[in-house]
């Protein structure tokens, strides 16, 4: 028999140093994040070229002088025409890079050390499986946050000159999620999704797969229903309307009251429509068939968002983007602490 | 200072106990094998002695009164889990360096030594060692944290006779130096015999057997004669598990006290643990454990043999 006469080292005092389990993160996890450096990096490097040419573009546009002449609409009309098509469709491109980049370093971060077995390995060491999960999950959403950030105030600027010429505004949908603190909001939302759906899956690319639907629905829900209620609508009717800077504010429905001021069918419309005179309906002027609506007492509204709502409308989307994601990565841990495997 | 100790343990996948009810004091300095069938509950133990995996029912401490699966008692447990799973993408370095950053003491020194030794290059990925070599670093990297107790999950199920022998000598070589104690698990109680000095058999989720292994042989004995006379001398004996090959009936007995002489017209042997283990096996009914104190060996009797 042995005796229990261990060379005991040192026991009790301080735990493992965070920076410790700082280098293990990033040894484990280093591919996915040179992934999205080579991601964001190739990207980024696109948008500092072409922005670099839009705004020196833009400085000769704005420098033209006198800005009334032939010359200078021309010069102006080329310039856009030369670069703002392919920024909008940059702007539809860079939609997915959130969660691309979210689920790419999340998913695999406790899916694949359970699916592997190499849980049993890690969360047996001397530092603990709390300290470990917490350590990893937390350097890893700095870092996918702090970088999408980075690639976000980028995008706003390479963007800038198109909002100074009016040509979009804010709060339009595809721009509204790519700037301001709302992308890296996503992105975290992403990696806190990848990271859960490991959690729970267990399995690398289903996890990931899962995480990908689950923010996607999430993503389209936002825009196409949420953000606008996010503060009560605005509406806005004919003379009003007029002063209002479409393109900047965002409106996103119309509609028509009759002469006793209730809301009309679209239907009730065209029968009204229909009886106005050949004259007006088969009008080469696009204002004819307004001006006849509106001699009968029928008013057009728009419901709008006014531009001036951006800032609120971004912390009131980040705020809760990050207290789901914050809920999702501490369901996880709690849930890594209280695995029975 | 018992290294693992249980109260009423148990653990439930559904409707299946995979142990129950089981109650166990494992003393310190001890290599123990634990032994059992597949499915008996070996891995469901372990795995809860470091808090893989959360029990059912009871308690279990660790190392005097650590909980199991404590910051406290990992710091001082290194646990190979089955088929030693280990990060096969990164070199044997990186996993050395990666094992000294997840815990608080670390021997870099002994580890290379030993890798060395073993002639297992640093440079090259886990991925590409052979399953012997593999079961080689995670021993060494179990040992190199310098824990208290190393708990070892069927290290050698998936090794082969070289790599067995290999492994065993690695691990007779660390319990030398450091006096640590060691539990490990295995279906098959000859690959332990040599080194195991307590033993403690689990069957059907039950902790069947728990002793010194010294005292586990010296308490029982084998004794061959008339088959005529067996059920006459089970009436007597404790009887844990008897066998009949035409006249001759060889009877496994647990006795009282050491050394008693055998009955007129029988033989007395020596048991070896192989037999132990499987008499005991055989017989889920039959059970030798301490008693409250830990110091005498109780036997109940088996079903009729």
């Amino acid at each position: 028999m042995t005796t229990v006469a261990a060379p005991a080292p040192a026991r009790g005092g301080r735990p493992v140093p965070w920076t410790r389990l700082a280098w293990v993160t990033w040894r484990q996890h280093r591919v996915a994040l040179a992934g999205v450096a080579v991601l964001l990096g190739g990207l980024g490097l696109y948008l500092l070229i072409m922005g670099l040419k839009i705004h020196s573009g833009y400085a000769g546009v704005t420098s033209c002088h006198p800005a009334s002449s032939a010359a200078c609409g021309l010069a102006n009309n080329l310039f856009t025409g030369d670069y703002y098509p392919f920024a909008q469709t940059m702007t539809g491109f860079l939609q997915v890079v959130p969660v691309l980049v979210g689920v790419f370093v999340g998913g695999p971060v406790l899916a694949r050390e359970l699916e592997t077995g190499t849980f049993r390995f890690a969360w047996t060491q001397g530092c603990g499986r709390l300290r470990w999960t917490v350590t990893k999950l937390a350097l890893l959403a700095i870092a996918v946050t702090a970088a999408a950030e980075a690639f976000s105030l980028l995008f706003s600027w390479y963007f800038q000159p198109w909002f100074a010429k009016g040509l979009d505004g804010a709060l339009a949908p595809q721009l509204f999620d790519l700037r301001g603190i709302d992308f890296a909001a996503w992105t975290l939302l992403a990696f806190a999704l990848g990271v859960a759906a490991g959690a729970l899956i267990r399995r690398t690319v289903p996890a990931m797969a899962a995480a990908l639907a689950v923010w996607t629905g999430l993503f389209f829900a936002t825009f196409m229903f949420l953000r606008k209620h996010y503060l009560a609508p605005l509406a806005a009717s004919g003379a009003q309307a007029s002063t209002l800077k479409f393109g900047n504010d965002w409106s996103w429905a119309q509609w028509f009251t009759g002469p006793n001021g209730k809301p009309v069918s679209a239907q009730a419309l065209n029968s009204v429509i229909r009886q106005a005179p050949v004259s007006v309906q088969g009008s080469k002027n696009p204002g004819a068939i307004g001006a006849y609506l509106s001699a009968h007492h029928y008013t057009q509204w728009w419901a709008y968002q006014p531009q001036s709502r951006y800032w609120p409308f971004q912390f009131i989307e980040s705020g809760w983007l990050l207290a789901l994601s914050l809920i999702l990565l501490a369901g996880t841990v709690w849930l890594v602490r209280a695995k029975a495997s | 200072m018992n290294v693992i100790e249980t109260h009423g343990l148990g653990k439930r996948y559904g409707r299946t106990w995979a142990l129950k009810d089981a109650s166990l004091a494992i003393p310190g300095g001890y290599v123990v094998a634990l032994v059992g069938p597949n499915g008996a509950g070996k891995t469901t133990l372990l795995h809860m002695s470091v808090g893989l995996t959360k029990p059912t029912a009871g308690q279990i401490t660790v190392l005097g009164s650590e909980p199991a699966g404590s910051p406290a008692a990992l710091d001082q447990i290194a646990f190979v889990a089955q088929d030693a799973p280990l990060y096969k993408n990164l070199p044997v370095a990186d996993m050395l360096h990666l094992t000294r950053n997840l815990n608080r003491t670390w021997d870099q020194q002994r580890a290379e030594s030993r890798l060395k030794e073993l002639g297992i290059p640093l440079k090259r990925k886990v991925g590409k060692l052979s399953g012997g070599q593999q079961a080689q670093l995670a021993l060494t990297v179990a040992v190199a944290r310098r824990p208290r107790l190393l708990i070892l999950d069927e290290p050698l199920a998936s090794l082969d006779p070289l790599a067995r022998h290999d492994f065993m000598a690695q691990l007779m070589a660390a319990v030398a130096e450091d006096g640590l104690s060691v539990i490990l698990s295995s279906h098959v109680i000859a690959d332990l015999e040599r080194l195991a000095d307590y033993l403690v058999v689990l069957s059907r989720g039950q902790v069947q057997v728990a002793g010194e292994v010294e005292q586990l042989l010296a308490v029982h004995a084998m004794l061959t004669g008339p088959a005529a006379a067996a059920d006459d001398l089970s009436e007597r004996l404790a009887v844990v598990h008897a066998r009949r090959a035409g006249t001759v009936a060889q009877l496994l007995v647990r006795n009282s006290g050491p050394a008693e002489p055998a009955p007129s017209g029988w033989e007395a042997g020596r048991v070896s643990l192989e037999e132990l283990v499987l008499a005991y096996l055989r017989e889920p009914g039959a059970a030798a454990l301490p008693g409250p104190a830990g110091a005498t060996a109780r036997a109940t009797h088996g079903a009729p043999a």
